[in-house]
């Protein structure tokens, strides 16, 4: 598998068809993955793909310096290619211009679980590979049950969970910067006038920064946990992301990276969505 | 002859000082992670690990610093400055931990001393436990230091081969005060062999150091730090980053005037009020980062600002860290490609 993928990645750079391919490399010493940007065939023999490779490379689409190295060729796990058909749906990239390598494992994360290429090469197809692999998986009642747990607790005692976990928040902004759903320029936290959310790491800041981030990917992230694998605080930060996906299927029947020709659900309107909030 | 001290007496002195009052910081476990944190039981010290996910650093700097309350009214400004500076006991720290004390305190009392950091200082008392393990991020070896350094520290506790003691070291008077004030939990007694564990010098310092001011530009700044993310985990976990910000939160009728932790890694550290940027890219907020850590820091303190500890590796989220670029450009400007494949 991994000799087809060098072999698919030195092809397209010999080709022209993509400047630079993003993929994972091994770092020197204890071989952990890392992102890796090839822009010479011969160093296509740096690329790896192992189920510890589960970081989302959608992020570096966004960026600018990466942007300026030309036409990009993304090594796509399934969550990536959710989080590439997003960033489609918002006009961040052009489905044209794409080319993406598809790629999957039996078990992210677990070590020696089989590795393959997708067969799709457009993002139409790889989206329907992926559909089939992942759609109806990610918020099932075994996924959702720490979310339902919560739940089940009284206010007080929620906040109180919340309020542990958010007092070891250091507001590095790991999570939002692992995102590849959080790519404005200038993030609301980065705006002093007004300062919408406290900068400081005090207990309301870090609660207000989650939220208005819980939020601003309602019907956008892809679920791929991006964001609480890179904060150094172990704070599970998927749980307010998962809930949240949970109410807009349930109430708009809609989750998000399946489809980037679909409307964006919180930037869209149907008639038949439910109003009785304002009963 | 030594001094000796049994785990089980380490944690009936933590007890003792908690019922003192003493504020006692140690690693403790949350969930899976180990953080140094204010202890409420002597039982929840975890000697453990091989380090917290986090520093000491917080205990001296803060994460979120109160510099004052104010008050607007008819008669004016009305200040309140906080007064809570508590008797600190550190139980645990780690000889690169207590060293960034060292360097911390060049900077802090540089040009313009900062007082709260210092009184910080004096209310504390540190105890570091000298390594019996490493891992492939340490590097304290590198930049001259070794478990055993004694920087920063007013005690240190050298774990013994035999298990379940430590050889006791009084480094400062601080200490030797520690010692006194507890004196029946300590032993006389002949130490044996030690159990220490130190990392393999990985990168020449003279070298990176070279590579730094001869190689403003370089394309290595642009390869080697394409996948950096741009977020302040390392500079966060580092014992030594002391960047910070000033905010002031509240209203016209009153509020406080915060001192936070900030990171030359955000994309907006060095936006300028019209709008440029010096350091527009990733390249080059990591060549600022190295550059001040082990050219700019050293010329002018003496010492670099990295003690070789590894947490910005360990938590980086795509792998970085700090010591493989350097063991990169340590290597010299003609192996800079080559050294990232072993």
């Amino acid at each position: 598998m991994i000799d087809q993928l060098r072999q698919r990645a030195r092809e397209l750079l010999e080709t022209g068809q993509a400047a630079v391919v993003i993929g994972y490399g091994e770092r020197a010493g204890d071989g952990r993955p890392v992102p890796l940007f090839v822009t010479q065939p011969a160093e296509t023999a740096r690329l790896v793909f192992t189920p510890a490779c589960v970081d989302n490379l959608a992020r570096y689409l966004t960026r600018k310096d990466v942007q300026a190295l030309g036409r990009p060729a993304l090594v796509a796990t399934p969550p990536t290619i959710k989080a590439v058909a997003v960033l489609v749906q918002e006009n961040q990239l052009a489905a044209d211009g794409l080319v993406l390598i598809g790629v999957c494992c039996e078990a992210p994360g677990t070590a020696g679980t089989a590795c393959a290429l997708l067969a799709g090469a457009t993002l139409a197809e790889l989206e329907a590979e992926v559909a089939g692999r992942l759609r109806g998986q990610e918020l099932t009642e075994a996924a959702l049950a720490r979310v339902a747990a919560l739940e089940a607790q009284s206010a007080d005692e929620r906040w109180a969970f919340w309020e542990a976990e958010f007092a070891r928040c250091i507001r590095c902004y790991a999570c939002r910067q692992a995102c590849p759903l959080c790519y404005c320029e200038q993030c609301i936290v980065e705006k002093n006038q007004p300062q919408w959310v406290p900068s400081s790491p005090h207990p309301l800041g870090n609660t207000l920064f989650h939220f208005y981030r819980a939020f601003h990917l309602a019907g956008r992230c892809v679920l791929c946990d991006a964001c609480a694998e890179a904060c150094p605080m172990d704070i599970p930060l998927g749980l307010l992301n998962r809930k949240l996906a949970r109410e807009v299927r349930d109430n708009f029947a809609y989750e998000a990276g399946y489809d980037h020709t679909a409307p964006p659900a919180m930037a869209s309107y149907r008639s038949s969505d439910q109003e009785a909030f304002i009963r | 002859m030594a001094t000796l001290l049994t785990s089980a007496n380490l944690t009936a002195l933590v007890g003792r000082a908690l019922s003192q009052q003493y504020r006692v910081v140690g690693p403790r476990r949350d969930g899976e992670l180990t953080l140094l944190a204010p202890l409420a039981a002597a039982e929840q010290l975890n000697l453990g690990v091989l380090m917290a996910r986090n520093s000491i650093k917080e205990f001296f700097f803060p994460r979120c610093e109160l510099l004052f309350h104010y008050t607007l009214g008819r008669g004016g400004v009305a200040l309140r400055e906080p007064a809570d500076f508590p008797r600190t006991l550190i139980v645990g720290s780690r000889a690169c931990d207590a060293a960034s004390l060292e360097r911390l305190d060049r900077l802090f009392g540089w040009d313009y001393r900062d007082s709260f950091y210092f009184k910080r200082r004096e209310a504390s008392t540190v105890v570091t436990v000298v390594c019996d393990r490493c891992d492939e991020a340490c590097f304290c070896s590198s930049v001259g230091l070794d478990p055993r350094s004694a920087a920063g520290s007013d005690v240190l506790l050298v774990p013994l081969a035999a298990g379940g003691t430590y050889r006791v070291a009084a480094v400062t008077a601080k200490g030797e005060a520690l010692l006194a004030e507890w004196a029946d939990l300590f032993t006389a007694g002949e130490p044996g062999p030690e159990r220490v564990a130190a990392p393999p010098v990985r990168f020449d310092q003279a070298r990176a150091r070279e590579f730094l001011a001869d190689n403003f530009e370089h394309p290595l700044w642009q390869e080697q730090f394409r996948a950096c993310l741009g977020c302040g985990t390392c500079t966060y976990l580092c014992p030594v980053c002391h960047c910070f910000d000033i905010v002031d939160e509240g209203s016209l009728a009153g509020g406080a005037r915060l001192k936070n932790w900030d990171s030359c890694q955000f994309a907006l550290f060095t936006r300028h009020t019209s709008g440029h940027n010096p350091r527009p890219g990733q390249d080059a907020r990591w060549r600022q980062r190295l550059r001040h850590k082990f050219l700019y820091y050293p010329d002018r303190f003496g010492a670099a600002a990295c003690v070789g500890c590894g947490r910005c590796e360990r938590a980086c989220p795509v792998g970085i860290g700090i010591r493989e670029p350097l063991q990169a450009l340590a290597g010299g400007a003609e192996s800079v490609g080559g050294a990232r494949r072993d």
